[in-house]
């Protein structure tokens, strides 16, 4: 029992790594931008088809895809910035939600006609079995997934507090006219912020795909459904409260999963939204983007 | 000799209500030129067409003879003009540091160190609270900092949109000490006033603008005779 327990909580925080670096490309767009990007999933989709569509007609090391990944969600991201994003700086929020809704199924119809299949093999990162612990196992993408959200968060905290392009990203999230007028290139601080959360999304999307082995046009969705999540139980625009967000999830899915069944997964991060919306709908609006 | 600035027949508008009907000023080197105004006369407009936020629907702005009408606002902070907007808009959750290193995004210099140090001698308040976040102060202190952030940019001209706004008497002072100190070391500067006391000390000339026009233009004694004038923005008879 209670190494069930251990298992469990191992295998949710596997999975949770990988929601925790989706939250992260989230919550740098919504933190800096105060825009929900709804296209953000199918983008990194767009990035792994772009890699299965290689690995497929080339032979290509696991390495070279994970280029290709990151390439092609920078270029969707690119994409979704300069339609829906760049024209809605000033206006309407909802505008650019509802913009990125359309390229989300724009990207979605674009795959299945590239790629009909409903199913494409994606190379595993490693071959071999699980690392073994006594009774424990854990895959080794697990650890690499575990590793890259925390040196990403590492490394973006970095950014923002010791680099002269962090000084103008918080400075564009702390005072945006301010900001203008100081001098700051603010329309292109906008898009490298994008384009960085498209290339974090990228490598999210690169390891989720070769710990799955396996791309499916659902990927978009689900990675933004998983992000989403995330990035509100760890409290809107916080980094690291998108870490312990996306892990707090995948811990509590695999709880739910072992106690609940596999139905009951889903519904209970559902239902642990709606208790914050509903409860605690402070939890969503105090946070600072850093 | 032309004026450093020259703002010509610029019009700008919100849809379409023209806030600036075709206004026509200068800003001559190393002045301190005055803007008065009530408010709605689109004297903030004003100010945001120059620094670019705003774009104008016509007329002409030109920076030293060079044209500079409808660049982006980076554009103009490189050029040489710097913006203390109203209500002053540091960075609140920046130190004053930050705020002051951020004020100099545009250089790319190795004198920015240095300027932060003579910002620091002149503002001694701002380097006792240096690393304290700049929403902590208080607002005279927020406008010091809103000014040496301006400067951080090494402006030829430095606007300045109702700098007293909001301040203490005694604060309101001390920032007209900082203007005129400003001027002497060569700092052309534009300012937009209600207080028209204060300004009557420091500025060499005037403008009146109503309801999107420039209505009068002179020196302080001219503006002093003004019967009108006088009345509305003195408030008081002739001594």
């Amino acid at each position: 029992m209670i190494f069930d327990l251990i298992q469990n909580t191992f295998d949710g925080l596997a999975m949770g790594a990988s929601y925790a670096l989706l939250a992260v490309g989230f919550t740098l767009v919504f933190g800096v931008l105060r825009r929900v990007n709804l296209s953000y999933g199918p983008a990194i989709m767009i990035g792994c088809y772009a890699a299965t569509w290689v690995s497929l007609s080339f032979h290509s090391n696991v390495f070279a895809l994970l280029g290709i990944t990151i390439l092609g969600s920078v270029l969707a991201g690119t994409y979704v910035e300069r339609l829906c994003f760049a024209p809605h700086r000033q206006g309407s929020a909802i505008a650019a939600m509802v913009a990125s809704f359309a390229l989300w199924m724009q990207f979605e119809e674009a795959v299945t006609l590239v790629m009909p299949k409903h199913l494409y093999d994606f190379p595993p990162m490693f071959d071999g079995d699980p690392l073994a612990f006594g009774p424990l196992s854990l895959r080794a993408e697990a650890l690499v997934m575990l590793s890259c959200a925390l040196a990403i968060c590492f490394a973006l905290h970095r950014m923002l507090y010791r680099s002269r392009f962090g000084l103008a990203v918080r400075a564009v999230i702390d005072a945006p006219l301010a900001a203008q007028l100081a001098g700051i290139n603010v329309p292109r601080v906008l898009l490298l912020v994008f384009l960085l959360a498209s290339g974090i999304g990228g490598l999210a999307g690169w390891l989720i795909a070769s710990t799955h082995t396996q791309v499916t046009p659902m990927l978009g969705m689900w990675s933004t459904l998983k992000g989403l999540l995330a990035m509100m139980i760890g409290g809107l625009g916080s980094l690291p409260g998108a870490v312990i967000g996306g892990l707090a999830l995948g811990v509590l899915e695999a709880h739910s999963q072992w106690f609940l069944g596999p139905q009951a997964r889903d519904l209970i991060a559902y239902l642990l939204m709606f208790v914050l919306l509903a409860w605690w709908p402070r939890w969503m609006t105090t946070q600072s983007a850093s | 000799m032309s004026a450093l600035l020259e703002i010509r027949q610029l019009v700008t508008a919100y849809g379409k209500i023209e806030a600036l009907k075709g206004v026509t000023l200068d800003v001559e080197q190393g002045s301190i030129t005055c803007l008065l105004g009530p408010n709605g006369a689109g004297k903030t407009t004003l100010m945001m067409t120059v620094a670019g936020i705003l774009r104008p629907k016509s007329g002409s702005i030109r920076l030293a003879g060079e044209e500079i009408t409808g660049r982006p606002p980076h554009a103009i902070v490189a050029g040489g003009i710097a913006l203390v907007p109203e209500n002053r808009l540091v960075f609140p959750n920046m130190s004053v540091l930050e705020n002051l290193q951020a004020g100099a995004y545009q250089r790319r210099d190795r004198e920015i160190e240095a300027d932060i140090g003579k910002l620091f001698e002149r503002f001694p308040r701002l380097k006792e609270r240096s690393g304290q976040n700049a929403g902590t102060l208080s607002g005279g202190e927020q406008q010091m900092l809103a000014v040496a952030r301006a400067l951080m940019s090494r402006p030829k001209l430095l606007l300045m949109d109702e700098p007293s706004l909001g301040l203490a008497p005694l604060v309101v002072e001390e920032i007209f000490r900082i203007i005129v100190q400003l001027h002497q070391d060569g700092v052309s500067i534009f300012l937009v006033e209600q207080n028209a006391h204060m300004a009557l000390k420091v500025a060499q000339h005037f403008y009146l603008m109503e309801q999107g026009k420039v209505t009068f233009s002179g020196t302080p004694g001219a503006l002093a005779e003004d019967e009108v004038i006088r009345r509305a923005y003195l408030g008081s008879a002739k001594a």
